[in-house]
């Protein structure tokens, strides 16, 4: 039987190539990303063990909570390095500064990509070689006066910096220039994950990156014969400082190896997720294929039967070729997977993310995970059509060729309707219920409307595509009428190849409902909690990644066409066992800056212990004014507030506020997200800007923005976050026209006898042509209609479940559907070009003649 | 493997007197209320073993019905079917099957072979698929009987019309079954072909003891047979033993009166 099957899989070999494509693109994708994402953290790990491989042990103050990125801490005293240097095995120490540093180019403009690429960090110098993580390259010298730094090979590549250049660095502090003395590597790569690093002399660093006589960790490495055990033991005896935690480097190295692979395993799933929709696209060709494969070779399946294969057999028959097919394209995916892995880097370093990686690092788990994916879905799409070849009657080998069954039966529909309203049902609650997984529930529902609508096809295929058909009709006569009579009479083929293309399309709408509801929604928003005349923002979506620096403000403030000037800070705080961020700013001039819509209380009033709080807040944790709140910050611990105010708008700073006070006392970063800015009376716009950019023109980072400005950047961020998403989805789109070529292949090989009869009375070439172009044009149009119906309803879903989220408008964008709607019914054309020329080039005695 | 000849052909050897299948008062009606339509109304004959028997008809006379019911192809509406002792009646699906591969042989009108496996494989499919090994002697002797010696790694798009039925009836012999049914075995067969598998299975009943039955409706093609069996309206309406082609086109005229 296993003979059968690979002598049917090879002599349909042609049959099943744009199947096994289908197949393909989605592994390829699958473990394209596997490689990607390994290559990248068996590079880091490697680059750990090497920077670490001389730290014995690290002090560091102790976190109140764990944050998700574990950098929040409290600075500690650069005295305590003066103990641990005096202790018994201690080798070296290393005071580590970290903190926000922006290397201006010599066009003046910020090097890398800030706001959306890796960060600008800045450094202090260590002498002690063992422990410092950069290599001079020859020629440099480290920085040893305050107005020296070091400079990583990336930035200087990037820059076209040399030693014994001048750059610009921007910090907290005001912007200044130095003289650049050397540049580093980051052990072997030329940059920690293409960030921008500036390295300073230690008290330079201190004063610019973090506070006076104070680091934010010390490394310490080991005399011979000390173990890192020991002596982190040791050392934590010696502080005697429960505030203060010490680690072995063992366990620095994996930590850092966890925080990248955490990073990356948020990368890799959402990179997987459009694999796995690729895959169930792809599941809808591969299911497409056998039903019509097996359609055509029942009277060879009905033989088998007669002559004794059993039911199963006939089944196992079907279910192996799928498997051939599933392993054969699963094993080119992985191999083309490897490909893309080269090109994704490529990508990830035109973002500005050079990974510093060598070779591709493809292991097992990629191999396994993406062969036994691919073979899965394969074999289960071929379940459904490889039982219906069991049941095959062996009778059936005797008469006339079966045709597939064609009536849709009261019970499809009733399947059809049940599945999809239990999708919708998973959908809800993972919209609507307070469950975990919420995202696990709103997939499975989606796909389960996808299978549900897809199951319903058939019976909504025939008037659909009548109605569609009836149109074309009536511009190309008989050409159009036969293409709507060959797609209405195979209803299961037609719905099935055009569900593929439903799913991308249904997303694709989706997304554009989303984005514009919630560009609406953000419009709305600043239109009316933004006073101010101007916002200066850092270019960043990242509130807690870097800043500007306070001195903006202030300056800003202090210029006499200018009546207030606020900075608003963001920082991770942990509030009722949730982790937060909470939103600082100047209690006594928001007012005049931004509207937050207080209902209760007043912002004006909230000293340095004062806190406010959305009403969304205060209803789900039944906050009243004047009750105390304990607020977590990951430096500084536990703070007790009261309730100064409750208000509406959560959209610009978040749920909570405290004072910059506060925040000065309590947020690691001092650096302000945003700056609003009120013009005093009288002065123009024209004007007010002017003197504002004078401001700026020192802060390259910077980015002055009337109100319209500022809610265009709102924008344009969101299209660049839905245009990448419609990148991904592309794959989806391409795997259902190949589906639709697929089909309309398959279909013009079983009918080449009657192809071959309309030519043979008298259809030219060209209408023959035209009608394989327009079934195709009827499939494509009936996946893109029931795609842009499912996608707006899921979408209005959507938004009614973001509304608590600030999403409070639903905004169906029109045109751009239209235009979606347009270039995938294009694109059924051009995937009919194939096909179409095969049946044009018939041979007509011959296609007569065949049987 | 477990494959077990012995028995298998025991069938084959019994005294000739026995019946190698029966159908005992066959009644299959198609369809229900108006659309009922009659195939057969209770059909009772027995072939008895090494006997070459020919069905006749005029189409919609019940003939291809009689042949699917007797090889297990199709079920009974009542009545029963049996072959050796065994009533098909009795059995699922998978024991029919398994019936079919082991006692039965078949050989059609066309698309009798399966398209993309080689002569040889097409042989020894029933054998494939049964997991058993073929006998090679046996076949060794099929093939040379069957002349398809040098055609054996041929595709059968490779080969003629009359290439592919001897390859058929090599398949449906290669089991050793019992009973060989053909149905309109010379349907497309050009008249030199057609005497030619005419004569093969005459020969396989002569010399192997070979029982077939074969639905036709050619009188030249029933003349090779032992006896002529003649349905009408779903009812066995006349026997002709010793048919010549003279004879069968008396009975025909006959019947058409």
């Amino acid at each position: 039987m296993w003979r059968i099957t690979l002598k049917g899989v090879v002599a349909h070999k042609f049959r099943f190539l744009l199947t096994a494509v289908a197949v393909l693109l989605g592994v390829t994708f699958m473990a394209g990303t596997m490689v990607f994402t390994d290559t990248i953290s068996h590079t880091f790990n490697g680059l750990y063990s090497s920077i670490y491989r001389h730290t014995a042990a690290v002090v560091r103050a102790r976190q109140a909570y764990a944050t998700s990125s574990g950098t929040e801490r409290r600075r500690i005293d650069a005295s305590v390095a003066d103990t641990v240097r005096g202790l018994p095995g201690v080798a070296g120490v290393r005071l580590t500064i970290e903190g926000y540093a922006q290397l201006v180019g010599k066009d003046g403009k910020p090097l890398g990509n800030p706001g959306a690429g890796p960060p600008a960090l800045g450094e202090a110098w260590t002498d002690s070689a063992e422990l410092n993580p950069f290599r001079l390259l020859p020629g440099g010298q480290p920085p040893r006066t305050s107005s020296e730094i070091v400079i990583d090979k990336h930035s200087a590549d990037l820059g076209h910096f040399r030693v014994g250049d001048e750059a610009v660095v921007l910090t907290k502090a005001a912007p200044q220039t130095f003289t650049i003395v050397g540049i580093v590597t980051f052990g072997s790569a030329d940059s920690p994950l293409g960030a921008g690093i500036t390295v300073f002399e230690p008290a330079t660093a201190a004063r610019l990156l973090g506070e006076p006589g104070k680091v934010d960790q010390i490394d310490v490495s080991a005399a011979p014969g000390a173990t890192q055990a020991d002596l982190a033991r040791r050392i934590d005896t010696a502080l005697h400082d429960p505030s203060l935690e010490v680690l072995t480097g063992h366990q620095v190295t994996k930590e850092s190896e966890s925080s990248i692979h955490k990073d990356l395993s948020f990368l890799n799933t959402f990179l997987l997720v459009f694999a796995v929709i690729a895959l169930f696209v792809g599941s809808f060709i591969i299911f497409n294929t056998f039903s019509i494969v097996v359609a055509q070779r029942m009277r060879e399946l009905a033989l088998l039967r007669a002559v004794g294969a059993t039911r199963a057999q006939v089944t196992l028959s079907v279910l192996g070729e799928s498997l051939v097919l599933g392993v054969v394209a699963s094993a080119g995916g992985v191999a083309a997977g490897v490909v893309l892995a080269a090109p994704l880097k490529a990508g990830m370093a035109a973002l500005g993310i050079d990974i510093p990686a060598a070779g591709l690092v493809v292991g097992p788990r990629t191999i396994v995970v993406s062969m036994l994916v691919g073979v899965a879905v394969t074999l289960a799409a071929a379940v459904l059509p490889a039982r219906r070849a069991g049941r095959v009657l062996p009778v059936a080998a005797m008469r006339e060729v079966a045709v597939e069954p064609t009536g849709h039966s009261v019970l499809r529909v009733a399947v059809g309707c049940l599945v999809t309203l239990v999708g919708a049902a998973l959908l809800s609650v993972g919209l609507f219920a307070h469950v975990a997984h919420r995202l696990t529930y709103v997939g499975a529902g989606a796909a389960t409307v996808f299978l549900g609508v897809a199951a319903l096809g058939p019976v909504l295929t025939r008037p659909l595509s009548r109605v569609i058909g009836t149109a074309i009709t009536s511009v190309r006569g008989t050409t159009g009428e036969l293409a709507t009579e060959n797609v209405a009479r195979n209803p299961r083929r037609s719905s099935s190849t055009a569900a593929a293309l439903m799913i991308g399309v249904a997303l694709v709408a989706l997304i554009a409902v989303i984005a514009a509801s919630t560009k609406a929604s953000v419009g709305d928003i600043i239109d009316r909690a933004i006073r101010a005349d101007f916002v200066v923002t850092s270019g960043t979506g990242n509130p807690t990644a870097l800043g500007l620096s306070p001195e903006v403000q202030r300056r800003i403030a202090a210029l006499p066409e200018v009546s207030a000037a606020m900075g608003v800070r963001v920082g991770p705080a942990r509030i009722n066992g949730a982790n937060v961020y909470v939103g600082a700013g100047d209690p006594a001039r928001t007012s005049r800056l931004i509207d937050f819509g207080v209902s209760q209380g007043r912002l004006e009033a909230m000293g340095v212990d004062g806190i406010a709080v959305s009403e969304r807040v205060a209803a789900d944790h039944r906050l009243a004014l004047g009750q105390p709140l304990t607020v977590v910050f990951p430096t500084t611990g536990a703070r007790t507030f009261t309730i100064g105010a409750i208000y509406r708008a959560r959209e610009v700073t978040g749920d909570y506020l405290i004072s910059l006070a506060s925040a000065e006392q309590n947020f690691r970063q001092q650096l302000d997200f945003q700056v609003y800015v009120k013009l005093a009376d009288g002065v123009s716009p024209h004007a007010g800007r002017a003197a504002i950019g004078k401001v700026l023109a020192d802060y390259p980072t910077a980015k002055l923005q009337d109100q319209t400005q500022y809610k265009h950047q709102q924008a344009a961020q969101i299209d660049q976050l839905v245009n990448l998403l419609y990148g991904l989805l592309a794959l989806a789109i391409i795997i259902a026209l190949i589906g639709i070529a697929n089909t309309l292949a398959l279909s013009i090989h079983e009918r080449v006898h009657e192809l071959g009869l309309l030519r043979a009375v008298g259809m030219t070439r060209g209408q023959l042509r035209a009608a394989v172009r327009y079934e195709a044009l009827i499939i494509a149009i009936l996946g893109t209609v029931m795609g842009l119906v499912i996608g707006i309803l899921f979408g209005w879903a959507l938004v009614v479940a973001l509304s608590s989220q600030g999403i409070r408008r639903l905004v169906i964008p029109g045109l751009q559907l239209l235009i979606v709607a347009v270039v995938a019914a294009l694109a059924g054309i051009v995937a009919a070009v194939g096909p179409g020329r095969r049946a044009a080039r018939l041979d007509v005695l011959r296609a007569i003649a065949s049987e | 493997m477990g494959s077990s000849p012995e028995v298998l052909g025991a069938g084959m050897r019994t005294a000739s007197a026995t019946a190698v299948a029966r159908m005992i008062d066959g009644v299959k009606v198609y369809g229900r209320g108006d659309t009922e339509v009659v195939a057969l109304a209770g059909v009772t004959a027995e072939f008895p073993s090494g006997q070459f028997t020919a069905i006749m008809g005029a189409s919609g006379s019940g003939k291809s019905t009689f042949l699917h019911c007797m090889a297990g192809l199709d079920r009974l509406t009542s009545g029963r079917v049996l072959v050796g002792d065994v009533d098909l009646g009795s059995l699922n699906d998978r024991q029919l099957t398994i019936l079919r591969r082991e006692r039965i042989g078949f050989v059609f009108q066309a698309f009798n072979l399966v398209p993309t496996l080689t002569a040889e494989e097409n042989i020894t499919l029933p054998l494939d698929l049964g997991g058993r090994r073929p006998e090679r002697a046996w076949l060794q002797s099929l093939v040379r009987v069957l002349r398809i010696e040098d055609r054996l790694g041929h595709r059968p798009s490779e080969l003629s019309g009359g290439q592919q039925q001897r390859v058929a009836a090599a398949r449906a012999m290669a089991t050793r079954p019992e009973l060989v049914f053909a149905d309109e075995p010379t349907g497309n067969l050009d008249s030199r072909s057609a005497t030619e598998i005419l004569g093969l299975l005459r020969a396989a009943v002569d010399d192997f003891g070979q029982t077939i039955v074969m639905v036709t409706h050619d009188p030249r093609a029933a003349s090779f047979a032992d006896r002529v069996l003649f349905l009408s309206d779903g009812r066995l309406v006349r026997e002709l033993p010793d048919p010549k082609v003279d004879t069968i086109l008396d009975v025909i005229r006959d019947l058409g009166d």
